[in-house]
C-alpha cells in the first residue's frame, strides 16, 4: 500500500502584472505517492518552476487546495508552513546557490542549524554525509573553489543533511555538462531507491526519463501523463 | 548559531574590504567623537562633586537692584555669613571668603600664591583632607596658616614636614603653618592654594563688618534633615532685615549647580554652562547617527549582493527572525570592531584635544562605567545601523532573489536618500555654525575697546611698594624700553570693584547706578591708550586732585544736558569734582556695554601695575630691563608678569572653544558623510556599469556621463542645503542672544557653506563617476 506524500487539487497560481492577471498555473491537481520519482516536463515559461516552488512552500498557489502528508498546506499560518517545509522538504537549484562565504562543510550544516540540531550531533550528520558523497577531502574549501559539478554535489548534500521526505530539484543538471549530469542524475535513481521521494523539472528528455513518472506541462496546464 | 553568524560576518568583512573600511571607518570616526565629547562632558559633570558634603554645601549670591535691574554677584556682606548660621535655623556652618594673592617666603624661597582667607567652618565645610595637622584645631592659632601640599612641599621641600613652621607672608607677617592639605582635585571651582583665619585679614578693617559693603564669598552647609526652601526663604529676607536701605537679597546657590547653572538674569537662574553640555551631548549623538547612517546606506545599496543569501537560507528553513538576527549580529560585530579602531584613535587624539579644550582627561579604560559605556556605544550602533537593513534584507522573497530577478528598490531606495539628506542637512548646519560663531568672536574681538591692550604688562603689587611707584616709573621710562606706567586698584579688563549711591546734578535716580570706581595714577590713561574727550587729566599732584575726578563717556551722558566738566558727584559726606571725560572702554563683559567708570587720583589702594613698553624695542629685552629694576626695588618679590592681550584672548575662552569643537565636528561630520557617499556613489556606478556601457556605445562623451552619475546627488545636496538654512539661521539667532554686542547673520554665510557642500560632495561622487565614465565599453557590456 502506497501511502500519498502530497495532493494538489485544482490549484492556480495568478500575478498580477501591472493591470493584467497573469496566469501561472491553471487548476493543477496532481497526487503524489511516498517514493515516487517524478520529472516535469515543458518548454520555458510553461510553470515548471513555479509548480515546483508551490509544492516547495517557497511560494503559495492563489487558488484550489494543496494537501501535504494530510496537513491542508493552503490554509496554514506561515510559520507552521515553515516548519513543516524544514523537517520534510530539500531544495536543489540549477545554480546551485551555495553561500560564498561558508565551507563546504559550513553549507552542508546550515539546514542543521536552522533545525535546532545539536553540535555533537551535526557533526556526525554532516560527517555522514561528507563520507558518502566523497568530498571529505574538500570540506574546508569554499564553493568558488570547486567545480561546477562539485557544487552541485554539495547543493545535493545540503538538501539532503535534514532527511527529507521530497527533494525537490529545479533543473539540477542545467549548469552541468553531460557527463556531470549524468552522474547527478545516476545519484537521484539511487536516493530514489532508498526512499526518497523526488520532483524535477528538466528540459532534457534523457534526464526526464530516469523518473517514474513525466508530467508535460503547457502554459501553466498538465497536458499528459 | 552565533558562531556561524561571526564566521559569515567576519568573512564577508575580509572579502569586501573596501567595503568594510568605509563602515568600520566612518564609524569609529563617529564613536571616536562622540567619545572626546563624553569624555568632556563627565568632566564637566563632575565639577564640584568631590566634597563629602556636596548636596549640602551652598554658595550664597546676592541679586542687587540698579536702574531697575536685578543684577546677581557673587559678593556677600561681612556678616551675613554669622548672622545667617546664627539666625536661621538648618543652617549648621556659614563661612566667610576672600581671595588673595600673597608672597610667601620661606630663607631665600619666595612665591606669590592665591589663597583664601576664611572662617573655621570653611574646613569642615569642604572636609578638607589634612595630611599634616589636625582639621579641628587648625586654625585655633589666630596666626594660622593650612596650606596645600604643593605648596607646602615648593617652600619647604618634599622631605621635610610643614607643620609648625613660619612663613612670612607678603614680606610683613609671619605665619606658622598649622596644617598641610592634600591637593584640591581640578574640577572644582573655586581653587586655592593656602587658608588662612579671616580675623587676621578683617583687622583694622573696620567697614568689613557692616552690611552695605559686599566684598567676601559666602558658603553655607545646611542640615541633611532641613528643607531646601525653607532655609533659602529665609535666606532672601535677611540682609534687609540687618539693613532697612539695602537693595540687596542673598539666596541660595548649591554648588553643584555652580559650575553649570550660574548664569543669572533678573536675579534667576537662566541656565549656563549646562547648555553648552546639553548642546554637546546632542551632537555626539547626532555625528554618531551618521555614522550609523552610512552603514545603512551601504548595506542596503549592496543588498542586491546580499540577497542570494536571503534566498538560499531562507529555502534552506531559516525564518526571517534568524535572519534579522544575522544580520543584526554582523552589524554588531561590525560596530565592536570599530569601538577598538577608535580606541586606538582616541589614544592618538585625546592629548590634541585635551589641548584644545584645556583639560587633562584620559581614557579611564580602568574604570568600569567606561568600558560599559563604550560596550553601550558599540551595541546601540550596532542595533541603530544594523536595525533597517536586517529587516529590509530579511524582507527579500526566495523564489525572486533565486530566480535572479531584480529586486525593486524603491523604498530602499527612498529611505537611502531621505538618510543622505539628512546626514548633509547635519554637515551644512555644522558648516553654518562654524562660520557664524567664528565671525561672532572676531566680531567681539575687533570691537572698539577703547584701550590700547597691545605691548601691555601687568603686575600684582603690595602696598609697600606704592610709595616706590614715582621712583620706579622714572627708571623704567629712562631704560629706553618703557613708554609709560602706571597703578590700578583693579586688572584692566576685569570687573569689580563697584558701587552705587552717588548723586549728580542733571539725570534721575542716579543712586541707583552701579559705578565701577578705579583708583590711578596720573599716568594711567596714557599708559593704557584711553582717550580724554573733555577736560583734562589728573595733575602730578595727588593731593590737589584729592577731590578731582574723571568719568567716562556713559556717566557723563547720564548727566544729561549738564555740563560734565565742574559738575559735582557725592556720595554720603563725599564730594568729588568732575575734570575730565573719558571715552568708554570695554572690561568685564566683552560682549556687554561696560557699567560707567569713575577715575579717582588715589593710588594707595593699588593692587596692580600696569606698564606700556616702547613700540619697536624687542619684548625680551624691555622685559629683562624691567626685571632689573623690579628686582632694584621689591626684591621680596618674585618677577611675575602678564600680558593684557592675553588677558583679553582668555576673556574668549569659552566662545573660542566652542568655535573650535563646531569646526572639528564640522570637519568630521562631513568627512563621515562623504564616506559614505562615496560608498553609495561606487555602487551607483556598479549597478549602473551597463547602462553607463550603452550610452557609450552610443555616442555619449565622459562629461556626459559624469554629469549623468552626479545629478542625482547634488540634487540631494540641495535640498540639504535648503532644510539646514531654517535650522541654522534658528540655532544661531537663539545662540547670539546671549550676547547683547552681536553680529548680524549674513546671508552670504548661507551661499558659502552650501557652495563648500556642494563642492565636497561633488569632488567625493566625482571621483566614482569619471572612473565609471572612462571605463571601457566593451568589457562592462561583455559581462552581462
Amino acid at each position: 500500500m502506497k501511502t500519498k506524500l502530497l495532493s494538489v487539487n485544482l490549484a492556480s497560481r495568478t500575478v498580477n502584472s501591472g493591470s493584467n492577471k497573469v496566469t501561472l498555473l491553471d487548476k493543477i491537481d496532481l497526487q503524489v505517492n511516498e517514493g515516487e520519482f517524478i520529472s516535469l516536463m515543458g518548454p520555458s515559461g510553461s510553470g515548471k518552476s513555479t509548480l515546483l516552488n508551490c509544492i516547495g512552500m517557497l511560494d503559495n498557489f492563489t487558488g484550489g487546495g494543496y494537501t501535504f502528508l494530510g496537513e491542508p498546506v493552503h490554509s496554514m499560518k506561515e510559520k507552521n508552513r515553515t516548519k513543516l517545509y524544514k523537517e520534510y522538504i530539500g531544495f536543489v537549484f540549477q545554480a546551485y546557490h551555495l553561500i560564498d562565504e561558508l565551507t563546504v562543510l559550513e553549507n552542508i550544516e546550515t539546514p542543521l542549524l536552522y533545525k535546532n540540531v545539536k553540535s555533537s550531533e551535526r557533526k556526525a550528520l554532516v560527517a555522514d554525509m561528507l563520507d558518502r558523497f566523497n568530498i571529505v577531502g574538500k570540506k574546508d574549501l569554499f564553493p568558488s573553489q570547486l567545480s561546477g559539478g562539485q557544487q552541485q554535489l554539495v547543493g545535493i548534500a545540503r538538501a539532503l543533511i535534514s532527511k527529507p521526505k521530497l527533494l525537490l530539484a529545479d533543473e539540477p543538471t542545467g549548469n552541468l555538462n553531460s557527463k556531470q549530469g549524468e552522474e547527478i542524475m545516476e545519484l537521484f535513481s539511487e536516493l530514489n531507491k532508498e526512499g526518497v521521494t523526488i520532483i524535477q523539472a528538466t528540459h532534457s528528455e534523457s534526464n526526464a526519463a530516469y523518473g517514474s513518472r513525466i508530467i508535460h506541462l503547457l502554459d501553466g496546464k498538465i497536458t499528459s501523463e | 548559531m552565533f558562531k556561524n553568524y561571526f564566521k559569515i560576518a567576519i568573512r564577508s568583512l575580509l572579502k569586501h574590504k573596501g567595503y568594510s573600511f568605509l563602515n568600520i571607518f566612518g564609524l569609529a570616526v563617529g564613536i571616536t567623537c562622540a567619545s572626546l565629547i563624553f569624555l568632556w562632558v563627565e568632566d564637566e559633570l563632575s565639577f564640584n562633586t568631590n566634597f563629602d558634603k556636596q548636596d549640602q554645601v551652598f554658595y550664597v549670591p546676592t541679586n542687587q537692584q540698579y536702574e531697575g535691574e536685578w543684577r546677581t554677584f557673587y559678593s556677600t556682606p561681612g556678616p551675613l555669613a554669622q548672622d545667617m548660621k546664627n539666625e536661621i535655623p538648618g543652617i549648621i556652618r556659614a563661612t566667610r571668603s576672600s581671595l588673595q594673592e600673597s608672597l610667601f617666603t620661606v630663607g631665600d624661597n619666595a612665591i606669590i600664591r592665591r589663597g583664601r582667607y576664611v572662617d573655621p567652618d570653611f574646613l569642615e565645610i569642604f572636609s578638607l583632607n589634612f595630611i599634616e595637622g589636625d582639621r579641628s584645631n587648625a586654625f585655633n592659632n589666630p596666626e594660622a596658616i593650612v596650606l596645600t601640599q604643593e605648596v607646602a612641599e615648593q617652600l619647604f621641600g618634599k622631605e621635610e614636614k610643614a607643620l609648625g613652621k613660619i612663613v612670612r607672608i607678603n614680606d610683613k607677617d609671619n605665619y606658622s603653618v598649622t596644617g598641610v592639605i592634600e591637593n584640591l582635585p581640578k574640577n572644582i571651582t573655586f581653587t586655592f592654594d593656602w587658608v588662612a583665619p579671616f580675623e587676621r585679614y578683617q583687622e583694622g578693617e573696620d567697614w568689613m563688618s557692616y552690611y552695605g559693603n559686599n566684598f567676601s564669598d559666602t558658603f553655607v552647609e545646611l542640615s541633611p534633615e532641613v528643607d531646601f526652601a525653607t532655609v533659602d526663604a529665609k535666606v532672601r529676607q535677611l540682609v534687609q532685615q540687618k539693613d532697612e536701605n539695602s537693595n540687596t537679597y542673598a539666596f541660595l546657590h548649591s554648588i553643584k549647580d555652580w559650575h553649570l547653572r550660574s548664569k543669572f538674569e533678573g536675579g534667576k537662574i537662566i541656565g549656563g554652562r549646562i547648555s553648552y553640555i546639553r548642546l554637546f551631548i546632542i551632537i555626539a549623538f547626532v555625528i554618531l547617527l551618521i555614522a550609523c547612517i552610512n552603514f545603512m546606506n551601504l548595506s542596503t545599496a549592496r543588498s542586491e549582493r546580499r540577497a542570494n543569501e536571503v534566498g538560499v537560507r531562507k529555502a534552506m528553513g531559516s525564518s526571517r527572525g534568524k535572519l534579522i538576527a544575522q544580520f543584526i549580529s554582523e552589524a554588531v560585530i561590525l560596530s565592536f570592531i570599530a569601538t577598538l579602531v577608535s580606541l586606538i584613535l582616541l589614544a592618538i587624539l585625546l592629548p590634541q584635544f585635551n589641548q584644545i579644550i584645556d583639560k587633562n582627561l584620559t581614557l579611564g579604560l580602568s574604570q568600569p562605567f567606561h568600558i560599559i559605556s563604550l560596550i553601550g556605544v558599540a551595541i546601540t550602533c550596532g542595533l541603530l545601523a544594523g536595525l533597517y537593513p536586517a529587516f529590509y534584507l530579511s524582507s527579500f522573497k526566495p523564489v525572486e532573489v533565486l530566480k535572479g530577478l531584480k529586486i525593486t528598490e524603491n523604498s530602499a531606495v527612498f529611505i537611502r536618500k531621505g538618510l543622505v539628506v539628512g546626514q548633509f542637512t547635519i554637515s551644512i548646519v555644522f558648516i553654518i555654525t562654524t562660520i557664524l560663531v567664528y565671525q561672532q568672536i572676531q566680531h567681539a574681538k575687533s570691537r572698539e575697546l577703547g584701550l590700547d591692550k597691545d605691548q601691555l604688562l601687568s603686575m600684582p603689587i603690595d602696598y609697600d611698594f606704592i610709595p616706590n611707584f614715582d621712583l620706579v616709573q622714572q627708571e623704567l621710562i629712562r631704560t629706553g624700553s618703557v613708554e609709560n606706567a602706571t597703578l590700578c586698584n583693579s586688572q584692566l579688563l576685569s570687573g569689580g570693584n563697584n558701587g552705587s549711591g552717588y548723586r549728580w546734578k542733571g539725570g534721575t535716580d542716579t543712586e541707583d547706578v552701579l559705578i565701577s570706581s578705579r583708583n590711578v595714577t596720573e599716568s594711567f590713561f596714557d599708559t593704557t591708550g584711553m582717550e580724554i574727550i573733555e577736560g583734562r587729566g589728573f595733575s602730578t599732584n595727588v593731593k590737589a586732585d584729592s577731590s578731582n575726578v574723571m568719568i567716562s563717556e556713559s556717566l557723563a551722558k547720564m548727566m544729561g544736558d549738564t555740563d560734565p566738566i565742574g559738575n559735582i558727584i557725592t556720595r554720603g559726606e563725599n564730594e568729588m569734582t568732575v575734570i575730565g571725560v573719558v571715552k568708554d572702554y570695554v572690561y568685564g563683559n566683552m560682549y556687554e556695554a561696560s557699567d560707567p567708570v569713575l577715575f579717582m587720583h588715589f593710588p594707595s589702594y593699588a593692587r596692580h601695575m600696569f606698564i606700556k613698553t616702547k613700540e619697536g624695542v624687542p619684548l625680551d629685552k624691555a622685559i629683562s630691563d624691567i626685571e632689573t629694576i623690579m628686582k632694584k626695588h621689591n626684591p621680596a618679590y618674585p618677577f611675575e608678569y602678564t600680558f593684557i592681550d592675553e588677558a583679553f584672548d582668555a576673556k574668549f575662552k569659552n566662545e573660542q572653544l566652542i568655535g573650535e569643537l563646531s569646526q572639528i565636528f564640522a570637519i568630521l561630520a562631513i568627512f563621515i558623510s562623504c564616506l559614505g557617499l562615496f560608498g553609495l556613489a561606487t555602487y551607483t556606478a556598479e549597478k549602473r556599469r551597463k547602462e553607463i556601457g550603452v550610452r557609450k556605445v552610443l555616442g555619449a562623451s565622459i562629461t556626459a556621463i559624469v554629469k549623468l552619475l552626479s545629478k542625482d546627488f547634488l540634487k540631494l545636496v540641495l535640498i540639504s542645503i535648503v532644510i539646514a538654512i531654517p535650522i541654522a539661521w534658528y540655532y544661531i539667532q537663539d545662540w547670539l542672544q546671549d550676547y547683547s554686542y552681536r553680529i548680524d547673520i549674513n546671508w552670504w554665510v548661507f551661499i558659502i557653506a552650501g557652495l563648500l557642500a556642494i563642492m565636497i560632495a561633488m569632488f567625493t561622487v566625482s571621483f566614482q563617476a569619471i572612473r565609471a565614465a572612462i571605463a571601457n565599453p566593451a568589457k562592462s557590456l561583455k559581462t552581462e
